[in-house]
């Protein structure tokens, strides 16, 4: 039995179909994102799981109860929104034991409870802080622990990520995957950033106009992407003729061969990006024009390339 | 919210603006139909309506008179608070930013100082050693750019956060701009919105101010309504309700040129009114 | 040229200046002059709001020449204290009412979406009504609720005589429903934006940590309207407190309000000797104004520290 289930729920805005058919189950514990652009339908299919809009087909199983109907404050499913969802005339304290205080729990446990939740999300002596006197990735924190403090069913979380600088979050992103794996709460994830996507996740779900393209583990949609949308949308691609066809091959499989006469590729060095470890070097194809991206070991790279040189390029033999 | 239906609110809707036209309409109703309303009924519902009264009110010299000393004062009471409040409200964001509080503080002190105690104040300090100050109309002027001083600072004090002040003048000045030039090439232009937003209100203000008029016994418009109602009520009434009509159409002015400004200046915060 | 010597002495970054500076911009100031651009100001609030308010209190407390006690003492006393309270009674209900029914107004007109006009509409309008006041809003209700007022009438033909019923339009129920026509828009004025300040995220948390529509209103929706509720209560209630020209017009200055009161000492329609009663009246009004407005600054205080 799933955790949680999505079988067959469209909803449709006016003439704008926002959600088609979408079926996912989530296990026990486990962590999907629904990835996708904007407008694709990942934060609609959250949010009627939390009970936030209604759907117009469809049922959604919560174990094994159909919860469509049921009103939000009754589904039990913690949510974490992009930002500012911490009650600003509340310390840090009585955000987290919010949930607890209108479930009816006494003050003594429920206080000892904030604290432990608290405790967790590492921000153990910031309780009696305003939640404008802490930093944007500390209040997601907050909001993390206010979510979990109740026990919910299912963790939804809308974009949490995207109001923090970098390097936060990482941070919060670390924590979320963290906090997931330690309680064993299902978790659904909704970005629009891959890279986010991809570390994160037990599997990825990604939707384009309302409708699923692919579900899948990060590495099975990294490597197998479904759809020519997965395929650009996950990581970045170059697309290359081949015969008459054209191949999708991913910047990192392909291998720079600069005296390789007989290289299945040639062309132009354009421009030259170090970026650490790697170095992408952009290359205008001799024969039709397209540009190609090359991920390359930044030890590699020697002074035959450079921009204007002509080189070769095969796609890497596993 | 969205677990009431829409039904209650409609209803409440409309019985708040038969609340508020009511009066209008009975007014208009009084200002421009020559029938008391005791012989009023049904089969005389629309006769003998006329602006009459209004006419006669309009060409009367003593309206005029008071017209004009109104707008005088109003030029003046503009003048005076934006020739003072400009530069302090650019001063106290320039150069002595911990003093904001205490100037948003004292900008709200004329409301702590009700328009009738002020005036009697003003009798029992000015009276005895400056009353030909009190003689003059102008001696309004500086008393109603205090009324007017909450909502001008606050107008403005918006609009300067929107600016960015502090690099808007350094700009200017690295670009070689005199102080004088920032002044008037740079902020005045930028400030446009406040400034009328501002002015507008504080015509209103003067327009509509009974209080201190009365008191100090000048002859504004209001005062001239007031006494107008016991000789031609019906021309008295017609004017109030021109003179409604005008502040209205004032008011959807600065809404306007709010509107237009709001793309380059965020003036989600000028809230209209006297609201501080 | 005062304006340049503002601007140039504010200029607090020495790396800031150009090529083109004046004598006064090279002279730096210390900080403890800063506040010297704000004499103006304060001189101008001085002379003509300070001194005339701190003069009443002088001038209320000075010996009187016939009376044993100041008249301070006598201004709450006897018909002036049932004035008094007369007053402010009148300033709390229609401050109440008027919390009540502009909040109201404010939840529901926001809950119309259909129209977009409308919304501007309603807020153009309370912009208008809440500034109106004075002669012509006395003209409006005389024209409708006075003796000979079109309502009146009107009621009178369903077989209501308001008269009969002991309503005037200058009594105290009668100044009540006047001053709501711009206590109600004032009040919509200041809720609309306290509502628009209320973030879905917020209900839609309370709603995912278990709260019911009842619970989140509360516990999180009114707890953060209370400023915007508070400070308007006591913006009302001085607006009441401190009107005159309606209840002046209304009552052909036969009211019993504080402000029509005053009036009659200025005039000097009262017995000689008796002077500074007015300037008591008038200062134990800045009095409890001065209470009220304090609140209302302490009020917002905190719900600035909430925005940030």
């Amino acid at each position: 039995m799933s955790a949680l289930e999505f079988v067959n729920v469209s909803k449709s805005f006016g003439d704008v179909n926002a959600l088609s058919n979408f079926t996912i189950a989530l296990e026990q514990g486990e962590l999907v994102s629904l990835l996708g652009p904007s407008g694709c339908g990942k934060t609609t299919a959250l949010r009627i799981a939390a009970g936030f809009e209604t759907s117009d087909t469809g049922s959604i199983l919560l174990g094994s109860t159909n919860i469509i109907g049921l009103p939000a404050h009754q589904r039990r499913m913690g949510m974490v929104f992009q930002s500012y969802s911490l009650f600003p005339h509340l310390n840090i304290r009585d955000n987290v034991a919010f949930g607890l205080k209108v479930g009816g729990v006494p003050g003594d446990v429920r206080k000892k409870r904030a604290e432990e939740m608290l405790d967790l999300v590492r921000l153990s002596d910031l309780g009696h802080r305003m939640p404008h006197q802490i930093s944007g990735g500390q209040q997601q924190r907050v909001a993390l622990a206010r979510a979990l403090a109740t026990e919910p069913h299912v963790l939804l979380l809308d974009e949490p990520l995207s109001a923090l600088d970098a390097k936060i979050r990482v941070e919060v992103r670390d924590e979320i995957r963290r906090l997931n794996r330690d309680l064993g709460v299902t978790t659904m994830f909704v970005t629009h950033d891959q890279d986010e996507a991809m570390s994160i996740s037990d599997r990825i779900c990604v939707m384009d106009n309302g409708v699923i393209e692919q579900i899948g583990s990060p590495r099975n949609v990294y490597n197998n992407p479904a759809t020519s949308f997965v395929a650009h949308f996950v990581g970045s691609i170059n697309s290359l003729p081949r015969g008459n066809t054209r191949v999708l091959i991913r910047p990192e499989n392909l291998v720079l061969a600069t005296h390789d006469e007989s290289a299945q590729w040639r062309g132009a060095v354009t421009d030259i990006t170090f970026v650490g470890a790697f170095t992408k070097i952009a290359v205008v194809l001799d024969n039709d024009k397209s540009s190609v991206s090359v991920l390359a070991i930044s030890s590699q790279i020697d002074h035959n390339i450079a921009i204007g040189k002509n080189i070769g390029i095969n796609e890497e033999i596993r | 919210m969205k677990f009431v239906g829409k039904i209650w609110p409609r209803l409440y809707i409309a019985i708040a603006i038969v609340f508020f036209a009511a009066p209008l309409l009975s007014m208009a109703r009084f200002a421009f139909q020559r029938i008391p309303v005791i012989s009023l009924g049904k089969d005389n519902l629309f006769k003998r309506w006329t602006i009459d009264g209004l006419l006669t009110t309009l060409r009367d010299p003593e309206f005029a008179h008071s017209l004009s000393v109104s707008l005088k004062v109003a030029f003046f009471t503009v003048l005076v608070l934006l020739f003072l409040m400009v530069p302090t409200t650019l001063w106290v964001h320039l150069s002595a930013p911990r003093w904001r509080g205490v100037v948003e503080t004292v900008t709200i002190l004329p409301y702590v100082v009700p328009p009738i105690a002020l005036v009697v104040g003003v009798s029992g300090t000015y009276r005895s050693i400056a009353p030909w100050f009190l003689a003059s109309n102008y001696s309004l002027v500086p008393f109603y750019a205090i009324l007017a001083m909450p909502f001008t600072f606050r107008s403005l004090d918006v609009g300067i956060k929107a600016l960015d002040l502090r690099t808007l003048v350094d700009a200017a000045k690295s670009l070689g701009a005199s102080s004088g030039r920032v002044m008037w090439n740079v902020l005045l232009p930028n400030l446009r919105t406040s400034l009328i937003n501002a002015a507008f209100l504080t015509i209103t203000v003067v327009l509509g101010e009974f209080t201190i008029a009365s008191l100090l016994l000048k002859r504004t418009l209001p005062m001239y309504m007031a006494q107008a109602q016991g000789s031609e009520p019906q021309g008295a009434l017609g004017l109030g309700l021109l003179i409604l009509v005008l502040t209205t159409i004032l008011f959807t002015l600065v809404s306007i040129i709010r509107k237009k400004d709001s793309t380059n200046i965020n003036a989600k915060n000028i809230n209209s009114g006297m609201v501080p | 040229m005062a304006r340049t010597g503002i601007l140039s002495l504010g200029q607090s970054d020495p790396k800031g200046g150009s090529h083109t500076r004046t004598p006064l911009q090279r002279f730096q100031l210390p900080v403890k002059f800063k506040p010297i651009g704000l004499v103006p100001f304060f001189g101008f609030v001085g002379l003509f709001l300070v001194w005339p308010a701190i003069s009443l209190f002088r001038l209320a407390i000075q010996p009187t020449k016939n009376s044993d006690i100041s008249a301070m003492r006598e201004a709450i006393t006897g018909d002036y204290l049932d004035s008094f309270i007369y007053t402010i009674k009148l300033s709390l209900l229609t401050a109440l009412l008027g919390v009540l029914l502009g909040s109201l107004l404010a939840a529901s007109v926001l809950r119309i979406e259909r129209p977009k006009w409308f919304r501007n509409f309603m807020t153009s309008f309370a912009g208008v009504a809440a500034n109106l006041g004075g002669i012509p809003l006395a003209f409006a209700f005389i024209a409708a609720l006075g003796t000979q007022g079109l309502i009146t009438k009107m009621i009178d033909y369903f077989g209501v005589n308001l008269s009969d019923a002991g309503f005037r339009i200058s009594n105290f129920a009668g100044i009540t429903i006047v001053y709501l026509y711009f206590q109600i828009p004032l009040m919509f004025l200041i809720m609309v934006p306290a509502f628009n300040g209320l973030r879905a995220s917020w209900s839609e948390s309370a709603a995912s940590l278990g709260a019911a529509p009842w619970q989140y209103w509360r516990y999180v929706g009114l707890p953060l309207l209370t400023p915007a509720l508070l400070g308007g209560f006591l913006l009302l209630f001085s607006n009441a407190f401190s009107a005159y020209a309606t209840a002046y017009a209304l009552s052909s200055g036969g009211a019993r309000l504080v402000p029509v009161q005053i009036r009659f000492f200025l005039q000097g329609n009262t017995i000689t000797g008796k002077d500074n009663l007015g300037y008591a009246l008038a200062a134990w009004m800045i009095i409890i104004m001065l209470i009220t407005m304090t609140g209302y600054l302490f009020v917002r205080r905190r719900a600035e520290k909430w925005q940030q």
